[in-house]
């Protein structure tokens, strides 16, 4: 089904949550990712599954094109089609689901399920420089940690994963409790940058093995402010970019210390990290110190295959691709899934 | 009925919380951020035999666990409404769909979407009475 040279185009759809992503990928590199702007999300606040659902229904036709226009690619020219199978919202699934499907059998191509948490470690080999395997990826978004074990494109383990809240959404309750916007997140590093890190102190989980917790921390900042505003309730407002920095400094040393000890435990020195929370300004910044401290070769992907991205869907789907991975069309998305 | 406890305590809760719902199937679990609502359901859905990690859906707003029932695998699904802004998104994110699917539900920030609850509904009611110790008033349907 290659081309006489060799060559694999496919299309790849991305619809796990809240954003509809479509690229094409020519063999191992991507001609062009898209992804469509759903600023609806940021007017009402947080990611809304029923806008979500419509939004993908929208966008899905639109991008598509952009993607297929920007490779200069015609629905004729693709050898596969890949999807995000699981997991995630079950309604926004469907709908890249069935188009990829639908397309699939239209154009009489194999169709590939992709797993999205896997695709986020594989967005690491997108770049011109990357990871040898084995190598370690550290994800983190506003629904996922996780430490998986990358020994090939199609042999991943995961060694740790978060036991409650995900770091991302550690960031965004936090920002909620001192009062900031959605999403926090990034609020919460901007003014961190003007804060003192040392000023307060918040505890680490103990939790054994490479396992995170973010739900205790919450709750002792929950406790903290609660104690400080009780003694001057213009606390927050007259300390914010302290306890931005402070409770920053803390997800961050979390992090990187359970990374650490993945990467000690292992012995593996390629490390790597995705998910949107790698925009995170003092994760870069620490994550290199300590990179260059324990002699790593760190990787962090271009930022628009941090976030969901349709770009690594296409990458997995490639290698899966290369394997003869395909699935037959009574394949439906799931919400759970397993590794 | 109410419920006194330190959270060393909560595998015990567990049981009695579900020795409580019986046939019941939706447990809307009411409290403030940091309560320990994310926490009981985990202690619950151990009790269970759920070997899934269970973690806070406010992201992913639905989660899908396993556990072995007798011969069969039972379900449960882990709700987190917080991020909903009415009903009508509760219906399309597919909660109704849960609640009345048959399968086990605890649902987190239920008064985001009050009127998507079965009859049956049992609701509990968690505060905080200091840093380790936590209330639970459990209310029955009717």
């Amino acid at each position: 089904m290659q081309d006489q040279h060799g060559l694999v185009k496919i299309l790849a759809i991305e619809s796990s949550c809240d954003e509809t992503g479509a690229a094409i990928s020519h063999n191992d590199s991507i001609l062009s990712n898209f992804v469509a702007g759903q600023s609806i999300h940021q007017q009402y606040g947080g990611v809304v599954p029923e806008l979500a659902s419509r939004a993908h229904m929208q966008n899905i036709v639109p991008v598509v094109n952009a993607a297929l226009e920007k490779a200069s690619t015609k629905l004729s020219d693709l050898n596969a089609i890949a999807f995000t199978q699981a997991p995630g919202l079950i309604g926004s699934l469907l709908v890249g689901a069935s188009f990829a499907k639908s397309l699939a059998l239209a154009l009489n191509i194999p169709l590939i399920a992709v797993h999205h948490m896997q695709a986020h470690v594989i967005a690491n080999l997108i770049p011109a420089q990357k990871p040898a395997f084995p190598f370690l990826c550290l994800t983190v978004s506003g629904g996922h940690t996780q430490i998986v074990l990358c020994e090939s494109a199609l042999s991943m383990k995961v060694l740790g994963e978060t036991l409650d809240d995900a770091a991302g959404e550690a960031f965004d309750k936090t920002a909620k409790l001192i009062g900031l916007p959605y999403p926090g997140g990034p609020l919460i590093d901007e003014y961190a940058r003007n804060g003192n890190p040392r000023r307060f102190k918040f505890p680490e989980p103990q939790i054994s093995g490479l396992d995170f917790s973010f739900s205790g921390l919450k709750t002792a900042i929950l406790y903290f402010l609660q104690e400080k505003q009780r003694e001057n309730p213009d606390f927050v407002r007259q300390n914010l970019a302290d306890i931005c920095a402070s409770v920053q400094d803390r997800i961050v040393s979390i992090l990187l210390h359970k990374l650490k000890k993945a990467a000690i435990k292992t012995g593996i020195r390629d490390i790597c990290i995705g998910g949107g929370v790698s925009a995170n300004s003092a994760l870069r910044k620490s994550f290199g110190e300590l990179g260059q401290a324990m002699k790593w070769n760190t990787f962090i992907p271009p930022f628009e295959y941090c976030t969901d991205n349709a770009g690594m869907i296409a990458m997995m789907g490639y290698y899966k691709y290369l394997a003869s991975d395909f699935v037959d069309l009574s394949i439906s998305p799931s919400a759970r899934a397993e590794w | 009925m109410e419920l006194v406890f330190e959270l060393e305590e909560l595998p015990e809760v567990a049981i009695k919380v579900l020795d409580a719902m019986s046939d019941h199937k939706v447990l809307a679990i009411h409290g403030a951020m940091g309560a320990g609502k994310t926490t009981l359901i985990h202690a619950l859905c151990l009790a269970k035999g759920v070997k899934d990690h269970v973690t806070s859906p406010s992201f992913a707003i639905i989660n899908e666990y396993q556990f072995q029932e007798g011969a069969s695998v039972g379900k449960i699904f882990h709700l987190d409404l917080y991020r909903l802004k009415d009903e009508e998104e509760a219906i399309r994110a597919g909660v109704e769909d849960c609640l009345y699917s048959g399968a086990l539900c605890f649902v987190e920030w239920p008064d985001q979407a009050p009127d998507q609850f079965p009859q049956d509904t049992i609701h509990l009611f968690m505060t905080t009475i200091n840093e380790r110790s936590r209330s639970l008033k459990i209310q029955f349907p009717g």
